[in-house]
C-alpha cells in the first residue's frame, strides 16, 4: 500500500527526492537547532565530500550496467602508496617531501588506474560479472595495502598535504567540496555533453543495440572501471590528507555509502538511467541524515539499520518504478 | 450455435474516440477476420470482447446473455479464449504439462502424469495435428507453439477463440500448416475471431472479412467475394496501392562483395555482388540461414570462412563497429531488442549510429549539428511523434521502425541491410518503409532486405537470391516471376 502510494507520487513528480530531502531537512532543523548553523552544514558538505567524488564515478559505472566494490580498498591502498612513496623518495634525499608527495599522488591515482583496467578487461575480454570481479579485487587490494603498510599506519606526510583534506579556502570552504564540485561538474559535463556520455547510457540500457549501432561497448565499460578506481584514489587521497596518513584500514564500508547515494539519487541498478545531479542529492541526503542522528545521539549501531533501511527502501522505489513501466 | 454480440460499442480515451459505437455479430462454425490498420480499433474491439478492458457505452452479449460486466475471468469461464501474440508457454515443460498447466491431475498430491499425457494425446488426437504431448516447447518450432497455445484454449471448451495476429512470427509455409489446423476448428461449436496485418493469408484462412477504420465499422465481406483490392480500399478508403514505378538500370559498379563465406551448418559457400543503387532481396523460408548470413557480413556474428569485400577493400575480422565505419548498415530482425534503447528519448536513437557526427570536436556534442540530423530523419521519414524527448517506447511500431531506418540513414551508409523491415507493421507503414528503400536506392544507396512475405520482395526488389538450407539455391529478376513460384523455390518444390 505504501509502496504504491509512493509510486504513484513517483511518476507524478520528477522532484519527489528533492522535495523529501527538503522536507526532511525542516523537521531536523526544527528538531535540532543547531542543525541548520553554518559550520554544521559546512560539516557535512566536509563528510560527503570524500565518498561524493567516488559517487560520481560509480554513478557512470552504474549507469553503464556495471558495479565497482572495489573502491573501497582503493581509498585505503591509494593514501598508503601516497604517504609511502612520499617517505621513500624523502628518505633516500631524491625529493623533499614537500614535493615528493606530488609523486606519491601520481603513483596512487596510477596504482588505482591499473586496477580499474582489470576489472574492466576482466568484464570485457572475459565475461567476468563486475560484481564478482571487483568483489575479489576489493580483497586483493586491501591485502596489497595491509602487506604495504605491515599493519602500522604510515605518517610520512607534509604539513601542506593536510590542507586538500582539511583545508578551507577563504577560511570558509571545506576544500574537499571544492573538488567535489569540480568532479561533479566534470561529470555532469562528460554524461549529458558528450559523446562518451550518451554511449554509457546507450550501453548500460540496451547493450546489444549499442553494438549493433556500431559503439564500442568494451571501451566505454573499461573507460568507466578506470574513471571510478581513479575518483576513489582521489577520495583516498583527500582521507589520508585528513588524517595525515595512510593505512589499510581506511576506507571500510565506502562502497556501500557510495553506491547507497547513487541509488538514492535515481539511478537504475539495471543500467541505461541516472543522472549525476540525482547522485548530487541522494549524498546530501545521506549526509544529513548521518548528520542528524550524530546530532540527535542516535547509538552507533541505531545508525547502520537506519542507512541499511534506507538503501532497502531506495532499491524497493526503484524496483517499482522499473515495474510500472 | 453460438454467437457473440457488440451493441453500439463506443470506447472513449482521452483524446480519442477509439470506437464510435460498433454493432456487430460473429456466428460460430466460421473464421471472421478482423483488420484494420493500427489505430483502427481493432485491437480495442478484442479487448472490449474479451473483457480485458470496458466500453466507455454498449454491450456484449454471448448468446443474448449479457456479458458487459464481466471481469476477464468470468467472461473466460463462460468461454470467450483468447490467444495473445506474445506466446506464454514455458519452453522447459512439456506440452501436456502446458496445456493443463495449474490444473494437472491428480493422484492423491501427486501428479497423475499418466492421466496428463493420455488426456493431451486426446486432445491433440480430435484436433487432427501431430504433436508429442511429451515433447518440450523449446523443441517445437513456432507455428507448433501457436497450436498448442490454440489447444490449451480449446482444451477448456470455448464458444469464443479471439486469436490475436498469430502468424505474425511466422514464415508463411508455416502458417499454412497454422490455417489448416485453424480450418479444423470450424467443426466445432466456436467462434474463431481472427485478427492479422497480413492481409494476403485472410483468403487462405477465413470465412468473412470485418473492416474497422478509425473506430468504424466499414463492413463485412465474404472472402471469396472480395478481391485482395477491395479490402485494401475498405481498410484506407480510397488510396492507390503503391507499385513501384518502371525500375531503372542497376549500376555495374560492385559496392558488396561476399565470397565462399561459410559459417558452421548455419550457412556455406555464399557468394553475393551488390550494385551501386540495387534493391537485393534474399528469399528463404525461416531457418534458411538468411538472417545469420546477414548478421556474419555486417560483423555482428562470426563466421568460419570467406571474404567480405566493400568497394573493392577487404575487411578482416568485420565488427559492427567497423562495418559502419566502412558504410554498411544493419536494420535488425528484433526492433525492440537489437534495433532501439527503449530507454532513451527518440532524439538520442536517432542519432546513436551517428555519435562520430554530432560531435565534430572530439566527444563534444554539437546540439545544432545533432538537432538538425534528428530533424531531418523526422521529416524525410514522416516519423510521427510529437516531441523528440518522448521515449522512443512510446512509438508505434512503424514509426520505431522509422527510427531505425532514421539512426543508419544518419551515419549516410552505402549499404543498407533490412532483416524483416515490414514485421508487426500495418500495411500503410510497410508502404512508407519500402518507398524509403527505393528513394535510398535512387540516391544511390544499396539495400539488402529480407521478409518472409515474398510479395514484398518482388515489389521491393530489384533482384531476388533464393536461399534454402543456408545456401543460394537461384537467382531472379524480381520481374521475372510470380509470388507463387518464388515461394514453390524457397521451399524446395519444383513448380508444378
Amino acid at each position: 500500500m505504501i509502496a504504491f502510494v509512493v509510486s504513484r507520487g513517483l511518476a507524478a513528480r520528477r522532484f519527489m527526492m528533492e522535495v523529501i530531502l527538503l522536507g526532511m531537512i525542516l523537521v531536523i532543523a526544527l528538531v535540532t537547532p543547531h542543525f541548520l548553523s553554518v559550520e554544521n552544514l559546512l560539516n557535512i558538505l566536509q563528510n560527503i565530500s570524500l565518498q561524493g567524488v567516488i559517487a560520481f564515478g560509480m554513478t557512470m559505472v552504474i549507469v553503464a550496467g556495471e558495479i565497482d566494490l572495489s573502491v573501497s580498498s582503493t581509498v585505503a591502498v591509494s593514501g598508503v602508496v601516497t604517504a609511502l612513496v612520499t617517505g621513500k623518495l624523502a628518505k633516500a634525499g631524491i625529493l623533499p617531501k614537500e614535493s615528493a608527495v606530488l609523486v606519491g599522488m601520481a603513483a596512487a591515482i596510477a596504482l588505482a588506474a591499473v586496477v580499474g583496467l582489470v576489472n574492466g578487461i576482466a568484464r570485457v575480454r572475459f565475461k567476468i560479472p563486475t560484481f564478482i570481479a571487483t568483489l575479489a579485487m576489493m580483497n586483493v587490494v586491501y591485502g596489497i595495502a595491509g602487506t604495504l603498510t605491515k599493519g602500522f599506519p604510515i605518517t610520512t606526510l607534509p604539513i601542506w598535504f593536510n590542507h586538500l583534506g582539511a583545508g578551507h579556502l577563504f577560511n570558509i570552504i571545506p576544500v574537499p567540496a571544492m573538488i567535489l564540485l569540480v568532479v561533479f561538474l566534470l561529470v555532469y559535463g562528460l554524461m549529458t555533453d558528450t559523446t562518451f556520455g550518451r554511449a554509457i547510457y546507450a550501453v548500460g540500457g540496451n547493450e546489444e543495440s549499442a553494438r549493433l549501432s556500431g559503439i564500442n561497448v568494451g571501451l566505454v565499460k573499461v573507460v568507466v572501471m578506470v574513471l571510478v578506481q581513479i575518483l576513489a584514489a582521489v577520495g583516498g587521497i583527500l582521507v589520508s590528507s585528513q588524517v595525515m596518513s595512510g593505512s589499510h584500514t581506511f576506507g571500510k564500508g565506502y562502497e556501500l555509502n557510495v553506491i547507497a547515494a547513487v541509488i538514492i539519487g535515481g539511478t537504475s541498478l539495471n543500467g541505461g538511467s541516472g543522472k549525476p545531479w540525482g547522485t548530487l542529492v541522494g549524498l546530501i541526503f545521506l549526509g544529513v541524515i548521518i548528520n542528524a542522528m550524530i546530532l540527535l545521539d542516535v547509538s552507533e549501531f541505531i545508525q547502520y539499520v537506519v542507512k541499511g533501511a534506507i538503501i532497502l527502501f531506495a532499491v524497493l522505489l526503484n524496483s517499482i518504478q522499473q515495474t510500472r513501466r | 450455435m453460438n454467437v457473440i454480440e457488440a451493441h453500439g460499442v463506443r470506447k472513449q480515451y482521452p483524446g480519442t474516440l477509439a470506437l464510435k459505437g460498433l454493432t456487430l455479430q460473429f456466428e460460430s462454425g466460421k473464421v471472421h477476420a478482423l483488420i484494420g490498420k493500427n489505430g483502427s480499433g481493432k485491437s480495442t474491439l478484442v479487448k472490449i470482447l474479451s473483457r480485458a478492458i470496458d466500453p466507455t457505452q454498449g454491450k456484449v452479449f454471448l448468446n443474448g446473455e449479457d456479458v458487459s460486466s464481466c471481469t476477464p475471468a468470468e467472461a473466460f469461464r463462460r468461454g470467450i479464449a483468447t490467444v495473445y501474440q506474445e506466446l506464454s508457454l514455458i519452453q522447459d515443460l512439456s506440452v501436456a504439462e502446458n496445456i493443463f498447466m495449474g490444473r494437472l491431475p491428480k493422484k492423491g498430491i501427486r501428479i497423475d502424469w499418466e492421466l496428463t499425457y493420455r488426456r493431451a494425446e486426446e486432445l491433440i488426437r480430435s484436433m487432427n495435428v501431430e504433436v508429442s504431448p511429451r515433447a518440450r516447447i523449446a523443441e517445437l518450432s513456432v507455428w507448433q507453439c501457436q497450436i498448442v497455445e490454440i489447444l490449451k484454449a480449446m482444451s477448456y471448451h470455448p464458444k469464443v477463440l479471439l486469436l490475436d495476429e498469430p502468424t505474425s512470427s511466422l514464415a508463411v509455409a508455416e502458417a499454412r500448416r497454422l490455417f489448416d489446423f485453424i480450418r479444423e476448428l470450424t467443426k466445432r461449436d466456436v467462434i474463431v475471431i481472427f485478427i492479422s496485418h497480413r492481409l494476403h493469408e485472410l483468403w487462405e484462412v477465413a470465412d468473412t472479412c470485418t473492416v474497422l477504420r478509425d473506430g468504424e465499422l466499414i463492413g463485412t465481406v465474404t472472402m471469396k467475394d472480395a478481391s485482395y483490392n477491395d479490402v485494401l480500399r475498405m481498410m484506407f478508403g480510397e488510396v492507390e496501392l503503391k507499385v513501384r514505378e518502371g525500375r531503372k538500370t542497376v549500376s555495374d559498379e560492385v559496392v558488396l562483395e561476399v565470397k565462399g563465406l561459410t559459417r558452421g551448418k548455419k550457412f556455406h559457400g555464399i557468394d553475393l555482388q551488390l550494385h551501386k543503387g540495387e534493391v537485393l532481396g534474399i528469399a528463404g523460408m525461416l531457418g534458411s540461414g538468411r538472417t545469420e548470413l546477414l548478421r556474419a557480413i555486417f560483423g555482428a556474428d562470426r563466421f568460419d570462412a570467406g571474404e567480405i569485400r566493400i568497394g573493392g577493400r577487404k575487411i578482416r575480422s568485420p565488427s559492427p563497429r567497423m562495418m559502419k565505419r566502412a558504410g554498411v548498415a544493419l536494420a535488425p530482425e528484433d526492433r525492440k531488442k537489437d534495433g532501439l534503447n527503449h530507454i532513451m528519448s527518440v532524439n538520442d536513437n536517432l542519432t546513436l549510429s551517428a555519435l562520430e557526427r554530432i560531435a565534430p570536436r572530439f566527444l563534444w556534442i554539437d546540439r545544432m549539428r545533432e538537432s538538425s540530423l534528428v530533424a531531418r530523419q523526422i521529416v524525410d521519414l514522416a516519423i510521427k511523434v510529437s516531441d523528440k524527448n518522448m521515449p522512443v517506447s512510446s512509438l508505434s511500431g512503424g514509426n520505431q521502425q522509422k527510427v531505425v531506418v532514421g539512426k543508419w540513414l544518419n551515419a549516410e551508409p552505402r549499404v543498407m541491410f533490412f532483416d524483416e523491415p515490414s514485421r508487426g507493421i500495418d500495411v500503410h507503414a510497410k508502404q512508407q518503409i519500402f518507398q524509403i528503400i527505393r528513394q535510398q536506392a535512387d540516391r544511390g544507396i544499396s539495400s539488402i532486405m529480407i521478409s518472409s512475405e515474398l510479395e514484398e520482395l518482388l515489389d521491393v526488389c530489384d533482384r531476388i537470391l533464393i536461399m534454402r538450407n543456408g545456401a543460394l539455391v537461384g537467382e531472379h529478376r524480381s520481374d521475372e516471376l510470380g509470388a507463387e513460384e518464388l515461394y514453390l523455390q524457397c521451399m524446395g518444390g519444383t513448380a508444378t
